[in-house]
């Protein structure tokens, strides 16, 4: 976090908070009703639901279930072989399913897959296409809401990542993230479970950089 | 009420009380949250001799079906005393009439709170471990489970505070120990969404007029704000000082 100690009185209509700040379930976002992901409105006022980053009029959630979006591409397990396709653990407590007809690939119950969400109804029924089966490797299951950090912006994170270490890594946006290759995949781990506790800080990318060179070294 | 009142000890002593508090002090609290490795959220409590470790689980899968709700996600929680926490009729392990009550209860109040329209279908688990007990146990269930409902990223309306208020000597106090409960004239736990000043807690042992009473929820909500402020430093200090593994403090680790 930047320490900005000085009070410079903004009045900006439209940046009520100059700064980034961790708000707390039913903490006041703002004096007026304002729509935003994340919060409620109540007597006419605007509070958070969730613990979360609180900047720039945006809260973006610190801890959280992963919630589904069609289009989501997602890491999961082949938890059953059914008649007509396969079930799927993709970290929700919704069933996601895919059917044999979106796929040419034979799949087996503890297969890893590469998917994307191509369907999901009113009771949150998911159905997955474009599947493929993954190499062997590790899983590694990080909360949903560290996801975008673990990529980082334009790829950096991921690009540095498999570079530094030499694996494939498949990031899902569900939060499981498969490392595979020859690389060092526990480096990969150490550095991905780092990125994981540290996602709210700044100046991350050049730390995780600094931290896989020195564990190169060894 | 079988103790005989010749065994009762003076509970107010010069304004002060056994364990040397006044009326309207809180014993120390202490919170730390996540704690637990394969909990999505969790929290540790201890409050006076309290010790009391809270884990949320979920959303998840609903089983049994026929208890899902197409609207909204079930809310579960379970109580549960561990045997060795105290002495006398606590010490039996399993769910008694009294913990399946408490279980209740603090379901109902967080009902109150979590946004549980946006996981049809799922359950939120709850589960309340009292590692030791000494009066207040409820109120310490209460305040950690919110805790790990925050850290485990439920969306809520408000954390919800917990503090019991009674009468000890004829007097109100707030945070009734184990003696002051045991031999005080009554004894009142109440929780608080401090957001709106709801009450989602009421309950009461004993009697109390309606001045009492008036005076007592204001005491325990001035309290409140002061645990309130606990709660949110534990969930701050999990961004702040990050660690990478989760741990139970023993004790020594949890003095600053």
């Amino acid at each position: 976090m930047t320490e900005e100690k000085a009070h410079s009185p903004t009045h900006h209509s439209h940046s009520h908070q100059p700064e980034s700040r961790i708000v707390m379930p039913g903490e006041l976002l703002f004096d007026r009703p304002e729509r935003i992901s994340y919060a409620f409105i109540d007597g006419g006022k605007t509070y958070s639901t969730v613990v979360g980053l609180f900047s720039e009029g945006k809260l973006v959630p610190l801890e959280g279930p992963y919630e589904p979006l069609v289009d989501d591409l997602v890491v999961g397990l082949v938890t059953e072989v059914k008649f007509a396709g396969y079930s799927v653990d993709i970290n929700t407590a919704y069933p996601a399913f895919l059917s044999s007809r979106e796929t040419r690939e034979r799949f087996e119950m503890g297969d890893t897959i590469f998917a994307r969400i191509t369907m999901i109804d009113e009771v949150r029924s998911i159905e997955l296409g474009e599947a493929r089966k993954l190499p062997a490797g590790r899983l590694v299951k990080v909360s949903s809401v560290k996801v975008p950090r673990i990529i980082g912006k334009k790829n950096s994170m991921l690009e540095m990542l498999s570079k530094q270490t030499g694996c494939e890594i498949y990031v899902g946006r569900n939060g499981y993230v498969w490392i595979a290759g020859k690389g060092n995949a526990s480096l990969a781990e150490k550095a991905i479970r780092m990125i994981e506790v540290q996602a709210h800080t700044r100046g991350l990318t050049d730390r995780v950089a600094a931290f896989l060179k020195e564990e190169h070294g060894r | 009420m079988s103790q005989a009142e010749s065994n009762k000890p003076k509970l107010l002593v010069d304004g002060k009380r056994i364990d040397g508090r006044a009326t309207d002090e809180l014993r120390p609290i202490r919170i730390v949250a996540r704690v637990l490795n394969d909990a999505d959220g969790s929290a540790y409590v201890e409050w006076g001799k309290n010790k009391v470790l809270a884990g949320v689980y979920g959303p998840s899968e609903c089983i049994p079906r026929h208890d899902q709700s197409l609207y909204r996600s079930v809310v579960r929680c379970r109580y549960n005393m561990a045997p060795f926490s105290g002495a006398e009729e606590h010490g039996r392990s399993g769910p008694s009439r009294r913990s399946r009550e408490l279980s209740k209860v603090i379901k109902e109040a967080f009902e109150n709170v979590i946004i549980s329209e946006n996981f049809p279908r799922t359950q939120i688990e709850i589960f309340v471990e009292v590692l030791q007990s000494d009066g207040g146990t409820r109120c310490a269930a209460i305040t950690a489970a919110s805790v790990a409902l925050a850290d485990a990223g439920i969306p809520m309306k408000d954390l919800i505070t917990a503090v019991a208020v009674g009468k000890i000597d004829g007097q109100m106090a707030i945070d009734l120990g184990k003696e002051e409960d045991n031999f005080g004239e009554s004894d009142m736990p109440l929780a608080f969404s401090l957001r709106t000043g709801e009450l989602l807690l009421f309950q009461m042992d004993g009697l109390l007029t309606r001045e009492e009473l008036q005076k007592g929820i204001a005491m325990a909500k001035a309290a409140a704000q002061k645990v309130h402020k606990l709660q949110v430093e534990a969930i701050r200090k999990v961004y702040e000082e990050p660690r990478e593994e989760r741990f139970l403090p023993v004790k020594g680790a949890l003095e600053k």
